[in-house]
């Protein structure tokens, strides 16, 4: 049991499993543009989706939310799944997030099958493997950022020493370390973002999972809170992150574009981007 | 093992978590907190009051009818706190017990360390002057009355072996009765004057000191003459009391030992029944235990009314609560809490509500029952088994009625709890 703690590691550091050997450094606004992708071929693949389906019954009517996707996320990759609202991203994030189980199809996270897990197994995945960010920030208003930040490692078990010293150094990596003892309403937006982030990579998961989290900041802060996910990308995090801007998106090594339940394209940031902008230029 | 381990130490985050989300969302709103609660602490503080009043009485009645002597078993024809008219008739129809028994008690009961005879009007009248009291107790007896049912002479003595053996119209008053007849005298004073006994005129040769009361008896309005006298002037058709006291521990053995002289001076054949009763002061115990169960059990289910009404105050609140934070279950589930977290989390917290409550209810109830012994002639006497049962009591109603919304909140889906606005 030391040995696994040890190996945890501490704070904000590298994720588990390391997304290869030689890095690159954090710089350029599109990271990694040409490395990433072939630097995962020789490991197994993070996430597989094979043909997934999520149907649902409103009023009687089968609403075919995701209406078989497919695809396949690399360690290491930074990933943007776009698409306009009701296009089923959010359906599809809730999949990946283990938030939610498919109607049909296979879904493989980190090697282990979701299918057929029990509320409490998804719920100990989640909390191993996933970090969630989202767009509303979703801190617990009376507590602090320290001990927001340790929530996902009381759900671990861990004892409160091991906690507060992780959620601190965490809180350290995204440049909070003098606001440890502030409650969310005494913070900016982009502090309350960056605990956010804090507590999404405090329990070192294998995929950081961002729904629109830039949605509730202006854009300057909305830049601050993208440039420390491109950090945390350059440092082997796998991020996944789910916009309908499709300028986030073109910053992106990979991104996935989602029309109806289906994917309509899956590419270079760049590309997906600008397909995007040209069928909203032409819908117009 | 190692899983084991693991799933303590979660378990015990888990509910040092709770606690402190509970007592953090306590503190947070205090003012509804103290309101949720409030069912609670009327509920357990009318109970504890009501108990500690009710064991008070239990005392008081234990310390009165420790005034009939513990050790004293009173042969008579009646038996004592006996149910239904029939019954009554039986008896009285019974063969009066007489000087012929109480001749072969005193010959042949080796075990008894005191014996005398009793005999009683029940609505006597004394007069002295222009005082005159009525329906009150006479009791002729002789001098070992004192023996075997209590007693202490205040002033002057109490009635002689010669009083009885001459039947002389000698009389010793008890406290009250020489108060009223006698107002503003001092109890020597009142020794030498002269009463008037349904008529008959007595010397007052002493007088008790105060004894209390024995159920609707008052033990100080009692006047004693000698029994022969008694019997002479009051009437001789009566049926006596013997009072016969053993040694301590040895009740049950004289009881055994005068069951079988009583029914062969009174020729009961062997297959019939006792004609007789030998009455213990266990007797008005047992009797007086059934009007107290009753009152526990009536205290008990008023109480039980107000923890229910308490009860579902909390989980009014408790389900307000979980609606409220809706979203704060979806962000925990989000975070790797399971079901049972979030219910653990709910259960502790309605429960923590709900102790405190229990707590404050204890403490006020414990304040309510002094209150009453102070103001009131009742007693009061608080035992740490209600204190016990009072927090435990809340606890599990905390539990109970926590349990629904709880439930709910573990049920929530976490993709809808995270999307509730």
């Amino acid at each position: 049991m030391s040995a696994e703690r040890e190996e945890e590691g501490r704070g904000l550091g590298t994720p588990r499993q390391r997304a290869g050997e030689g890095e690159e450094g954090p710089s350029s606004p599109a990271w990694g543009q040409a490395g990433s992708a072939h630097r995962a071929e020789a490991l197994p693949p993070l996430i597989v989706v094979e043909n997934l389906h999520r149907h649902y019954l409103v009023g009687g009517e089968t609403v075919r939310a995701l209406d078989g996707v497919s695809f396949v996320v690399c360690r290491g990759e930074f990933l943007a799944i776009v698409g306009q609202s009701g296009s089923g991203k959010s359906t599809l994030m809730n999949l990946i997030g283990c938030l939610d189980t498919p109607t049909s199809g296979i879904y493989r996270l980190n090697g282990s099958d979701v299918e057929g897990l029990d509320d409490d197994a998804l719920a100990d995945l989640r909390n191993r493997e996933i970090g969630f960010v989202f767009q509303t920030f979703q801190l617990l208003p009376r507590a602090t950022a320290l001990q927001n930040v340790e929530l996902p490692l009381v759900y671990r078990g861990l004892p409160r020493r091991d906690r507060r010293a992780r959620a601190a150094a965490a809180l350290e990596a995204v440049g909070l370390a003098n606001r440890m003892h502030h409650r969310p309403n005494e913070l900016s937006g982009g502090q309350r973002q960056r605990v956010a982030v804090a507590r999404a990579l405090v329990g070192e998961p294998s995929l950081l999972l961002a729904d629109e989290p830039t949605g509730n900041l202006d854009s300057a802060t909305g830049e601050e809170i993208i440039r420390l996910f491109g950090e945390l990308h350059a440092r082997g995090h796998t991020i996944l992150l789910v916009t309908h801007e499709p300028r986030l998106a073109a910053r992106c090594p990979r991104a996935i574009r989602l029309s109806d339940g289906r994917i309509v394209g899956d590419g270079p940031g760049t590309e997906i981007a600008a397909l995007g902008a040209a069928r909203t230029v032409h819908a117009s | 093992m190692r899983r084991l381990c693991r799933g303590l130490l979660r378990l015990s985050a888990e509910v040092s978590e709770g606690l402190s989300i509970a007592l953090g969302s306590l503190l947070g709103a205090r003012l509804r907190s103290f309101l949720t609660t409030l069912g609670i602490v009327i509920g357990v503080m009318t109970v504890i009051a009501i108990v500690a009043i009710i064991q008070g009485l239990d005392a008081a009645f234990e310390e009165q009818v420790a005034n009939l002597g513990a050790h004293t078993i009173y042969v008579s024809k009646y038996q004592w706190m006996s149910q239904g008219q029939g019954e009554w008739w039986l008896m009285r129809n019974r063969k009066d017990v007489g000087l012929r028994e109480l001749e072969a008690v005193e010959r042949e009961a080796t075990l008894a360390t005191a014996v005398s005879p009793q005999v009683n009007v029940l609505q006597g009248t004394v007069t002295q002057g222009d005082h005159e009291l009525r329906g009150i107790r006479v009791t002729g007896t002789d001098t070992r009355y004192l023996d075997t049912s209590g007693g202490n002479v205040a002033a002057g003595r109490f009635l002689s072996q010669t009083d009885v053996d001459l039947s002389r119209a000698s009389v010793v008053l008890g406290f009250a009765a020489g108060q009223r007849l006698f107002p503003g005298y001092e109890p020597e004073a009142i020794l030498g004057h002269r009463v008037r006994i349904q008529g008959h005129v007595f010397t007052v040769v002493g007088t008790m000191a105060r004894r209390g009361r024995l159920l609707d008896l008052d033990m100080d309005t009692i006047v004693f003459l000698p029994f022969t006298t008694f019997l002479r002037d009051l009437g001789g058709k009566r049926s006596l009391i013997l009072a016969v006291s053993a040694a301590p521990g040895h009740i049950e053995e004289l009881q055994d030992q005068l069951t079988g002289i009583l029914r062969r001076v009174r020729a009961v054949p062997p297959d019939r029944k006792d004609d007789f009763a030998c009455n213990k002061q266990e007797a008005f115990l047992r009797f007086y235990k059934q009007l107290t169960g009753a009152l526990y059990a009536v205290a008990v289910a008023v109480g039980l009314i107000t923890l229910v009404v308490g009860g579902i105050g909390i989980m009014n609140i408790m389900l307000v609560s979980v609606t409220e934070r809706t979203r704060e279950i979806g962000v925990r589930r989000a975070l790797g809490a399971r079901r049972r977290t979030i219910l653990l989390q709910f259960l502790i917290e309605s429960s923590v509500v709900a102790t405190l409550g229990g707590a404050a209810g204890t403490a006020l109830g414990l304040f309510a029952g002094e209150l009453v012994a102070l103001l009131t002639p009742l007693a009061a006497r608080s035992t740490p088994a209600a204190v016990v049962l009072g927090l435990s009591f809340s606890a599990v109603v905390g539990l109970l009625f926590g349990s629904w919304p709880a439930w709910r909140a573990a049920r929530l889906d976490p993709v809808e709890a995270l999307r509730y606005e």
